[in-house]
């Protein structure tokens, strides 16, 4: 009965402490604030944990079709670039503003900071699955709902390519006839 | 009366703003509407020296290109042909211009 009791009561102080927190505005939700280093690395590996685990399954295509790199290159720089950049940019306004900041996608994978990919295989995986998907409170939105696999593929395909890329090569491969 | 005009306002509605969301969903995403922002490839910077024919980039830069080049020579012919439509209309139009001229002479 005791331990009932205290169950209760441990229960009651946490959601009391939550209700607390949640109301009282001391939350700072600014995107110019970062977050402690602490909440950053929480948030950070949960949502790796998460991408890793639901793309694990997924079957990637062969992406060294030239025809997915066309297809892929138009979407990219009118869905992407704004946030994840292109070759020879190091910062846009949505880059600078966005919390977490996106990463620089014409850069090279050992170029990003603070976060690792795994093998070439499981990162595109996990690619296809943002970009299908989204990520909650991010800013990165679930293409999925207005774009097919193959189109999705496509840009998969694209930013594969993307940090080996000159700006002039990325002009020709975006540009729309 | 205001009743009837209610449900002819309402049935208006009903039909129009679901045509008008679909209509603005299906061109948010045409391809077509990237041209606008993006413009041409600038084929001219393409360095053929160095490049690795089997790269599968290289291959899309040159399909790209040739595909602009292909349009464009398309385009040329068509004004071409355009042209000399014109030139036959305003030959026939001459023609029976003359006849009618020779007619009224007769």
């Amino acid at each position: 009965m005791k331990i009932i009791k205290l169950l209760l009561l441990l229960i009651a102080l946490a959601v009391g402490t939550s209700a607390t927190v949640m109301y009282s505005g001391i939350v700072d939700v600014a995107a110019d604030e970062p977050h402690s280093d602490f909440v950053y690395w929480l948030l950070e590996e949960t949502r790796k944990s998460s991408i890793q685990k639901a793309a694990q399954h997924i079957q990637v295509p062969n992406l060294d079709d030239p025809e997915l790199l066309l297809m892929g290159g138009a979407d990219y720089e009118f869905m992407c670039s704004s946030c994840h950049l292109k070759p020879a940019q190091s910062e846009s306004d949505m880059s600078v503003g966005l919390y977490p900041a996106p990463p620089n996608l014409a850069v090279s994978n050992d170029e990003h900071k603070g976060h690792e990919h795994g093998d070439d295989i499981q990162a595109e995986r996990n690619n296809f699955w943002v970009i299908k998907h989204g990520i909650k409170a991010s800013g990165m939105p679930a293409w999925g709902k207005t774009h097919d696999d193959q189109r999705i593929w496509a840009m998969v395909a694209f930013i594969k390519r993307l940090p080996t890329l000159s700006p002039e090569q990325y002009q020709i491969l975006t540009a729309v006839e | 009366m205001k009743t009837s005009l209610i449900k002819t306002v309402s049935k208006i509605a009903l039909v129009l703003i679901p045509t008008i969301t679909f209509s603005m969903a299906a061109t948010a995403h045409d391809p077509k509407m990237h041209a606008k922002k993006v413009g041409k490839a600038d084929c001219s910077k393409m360095g053929h020296s160095k490049m690795d024919m089997k790269d599968p980039v290289v291959i899309a830069m040159i399909k790209k290109c040739k595909k602009q080049a292909e349009a464009s020579h398309e385009k040329i012919d068509h004004s071409k042909k355009d042209k000399k439509m014109d030139h036959n209309k305003t030959k026939k139009i001459d023609d029976k211009s003359n006849k009618k001229a020779g007619h009224e002479h007769h």
